[in-house]
C-alpha cells in the first residue's frame, strides 16, 4: 500500500518537474527522483523474484540504495549550488569546508560502526546520509551568516533532503543493532518519512522556478583586502576592551 | 542503548538542532537594517550621548551623593546608572552587529574571500557575544566596573569612522558602489 503511494507521488514530482519544466533548474534533482523510481520498480521485480527475506533481495537492496544516496548526494550539492553559487568567494570558502565537514563524517561514521561485513552497506549508506544530512544545515547555516536570501523551491527542497536523510541514518543505526526483528518496521518508517519528503517537494515544485540565477554584481577583490584585516583588527580591539570590562584586575597580553 | 547508538542520535539530535536554528528568524533581525545608511546613523547615536553617560557613570558623581543622599536615592541612583550602563552596552552591540553586517556584505559580494579572516571574524563575533552576555549579566548582578564602558565607547566609535571611511572609499568606486547598493536591496537585506 504505501509502496503504491510512494511511487505515485514520485510521479507526481517527477510530472511536476517535467511540465513546471524545473527540471532545467534541477536537473540533479530530477535525476534523483528518476533513479529513485527506477529503484522502486527494481526492487519490486527482484522481491517478487528473490523473495523479501533472501540475501539476494537483501543485496540487491542495498546495492540500489548506495547508488540513490550518491543521486540524492548530487541533488543536494545542486541545491548548494543554487544557495550560494551567485557569491563566487563565500562559494569557493563553503565547498571546501563542506567537503572537509563531509569527509570528517564518513571517516567518523565509519569508525563509530561496527566492522562486520554484512553491516558493511548499510554503516556506508548512514555515513552517506549523515553527510547529506551535514552539508544541507552547514549551507542552511552559511546562508544565515551571510543573510544570504534563499529562494522558497530551493529552501523546501534541502530541508526534504536533510530530513529524510536524518531518518535513514537513524533508521540504519537502529537496523544496525536490532537487524532481524526491525525489518518490517524499518521498511514502513522509511517509507511513510519518504512519503513526507515527497509531498514536501511536490508543494515545493508546484509553482514553477520563475527566478533565474542572477548574477550578482561583485565587487573589485582590492575592496576585501583591504578592508577585512582591519575590520577584523578592530573586531579584536573591541573584543580586548571587552575582556578588560569582564576581568580588569587581570593583565592581558 | 550502546555508545554508538546514543553517539549516532547524538548526532542527529545536533543537526535538527542547527537546521531548526538556521531556518529560525527573530521578527526583530527581520527589521534590522542593513542599509549602509544605518552605519553612520548607530555611530552617531551612542556617540552623541556619550557625554550624558559618561556624567551617569563618573564616580566623583556617585561619591557626591553619597555624602549628601539617603540610602534609597543611592540606591536607587545605583539602579538607574546601572540600567543607563545596560542600555548603553545594548547600543554598543547594535553597532557592533551593523558594522559587522557590512564586513558580511563585502565579503559575500568579493569574488575571493579569505578563509582566514572570515574563520577569525567569525571566532570574534563568538567570543563578543560571549564576553558580552558575561559582562550584561555582571552589571545586571552589579559587580562589572561601569566606568570603563568609556574605553570602550571610543573603540566602536572608532570602528564606525572607519566603517564610513570605508564606505566613502566604496562611494569614489562609483560603478561598485552603486552595484553595491542596489545588490543589498536586491537580496532584500532593506527590509525596514
Amino acid at each position: 500500500m504505501m509502496w503504491t503511494v510512494n511511487t505515485a507521488t514520485g510521479v507526481l514530482v517527477l510530472v511536476l518537474l517535467l511540465v513546471r519544466k524545473n527540471y532545467r533548474a534541477y536537473p540533479a534533482f530530477t535525476f534523483y527522483i528518476l533513479v529513485n523510481l527506477a529503484q522502486a520498480i527494481l526492487l519490486f521485480i527482484a522481491y517478487r523474484r528473490w523473495g523479501f527475506s533472501s540475501l539476494s533481495s537483501w543485496l540487491f537492496a542495498w546495492g540500489t540504495q548506495i547508488v540513490v544516496a550518491c543521486a540524492r548526494a548530487l541533488a543536494v550539492v545542486e541545491v548548494g549550488g543554487h544557495f550560494l553559487s551567485r557569491y563566487p568567494g563565500i562559494w569557493a570558502l563553503a565547498r571546501r569546508l563542506l567537503l572537509g565537514c563531509a569527509g570528517l563524517v564518513l571517516l567518523y561514521s565509519g569508525l563509530a560502526g561496527r566492522h562486520q561485513w554484512k553491516l558493511a552497506l548499510p554503516s556506508a549508506d548512514r555515513g552517506l546520509e549523515l553527510s547529506i544530512a551535514t552539508v544541507v544545515v552547514l549551507i542552511f547555516l552559511f546562508a544565515r551568516y551571510y543573510d544570504v536570501r534563499i529562494e522558497r523551491t530551493d529552501r523546501s527542497l534541502a530541508i526534504g533532503l536533510c530530513l529524510y536523510s536524518c531518518f535513514r541514518a537513524l533508521n540504519d543505526t537502529i537496523a544496525d543493532r536490532f537487524l532481524h526483528g526491525y525489518a518490517t518496521l524499518w521498511s514502513l518508517l522509511g517509507m511513510l518519512a519518504f512519503f513526507a519528503s515527497l509531498c514536501l517537494w511536490s508543494w515545493a515544485l508546484w509553482k514553477s522556478r520563475t527566478e533565474t540565477a542572477t548574477e550578482e554584481n561583485l565587487l573589485p577583490l582590492d575592496v576585501y583586502q583591504s578592508f577585512t584585516p582591519q575590520i577584523n583588527l578592530r573586531l579584536r580591539s573591541l573584543n580586548d576592551q571587552l575582556y578588560k570590562i569582564w576581568k580588569p584586575e587581570v593583565p592581558r597580553q | 542503548m550502546t555508545l554508538t547508538l546514543i553517539l549516532f542520535f547524538g548526532f542527529v539530535a545536533i543537526l535538527l538542532l542547527g537546521l531548526g536554528w538556521a531556518l529560525w528568524e527573530p521578527r526583530e533581525q527581520r527589521k534590522l537594517q542593513a542599509d549602509p545608511r544605518s552605519l553612520e546613523e548607530h555611530g552617531q547615536r551612542h556617540v552623541t550621548y556619550l557625554p550624558q553617560i559618561r556624567q551617569a557613570l563618573a564616580k566623583t558623581d556617585y561619591e557626591f551623593l553619597s555624602k549628601r543622599a539617603s540610602r534609597e536615592v543611592q540606591r536607587g541612583v545605583r539602579h538607574a546608572r546601572r540600567r543607563v550602563a545596560l542600555a548603553y552596552l545594548a547600543a554598543l552591540r547594535g553597532d557592533f552587529q551593523s558594522l559587522l553586517r557590512m564586513a558580511k556584505v563585502i565579503a559575500t559580494l568579493s569574488p575571493e574571500v579569505a578563509a582566514v579572516h572570515e574563520f577569525e571574524r567569525l571566532r570574534l563575533t563568538a567570543k563578543f557575544a560571549w564576553q558580552y552576555e558575561m559582562i550584561r549579566w555582571q552589571l545586571s548582578a552589579g559587580f562589572a566596573t561601569v566606568p570603563q564602558l568609556d574605553g570602550l565607547s571610543d573603540l566602536v566609535s572608532g570602528l564606525s569612522v572607519r566603517m564610513e571611511a570605508a564606505m566613502k572609499e566604496l562611494g569614489e568606486r562609483a560603478a561598485a558602489a552603486a552595484e553595491l547598493a542596489s545588490s543589498i536591496n536586491r537580496r532584500g537585506l532593506d527590509v525596514a
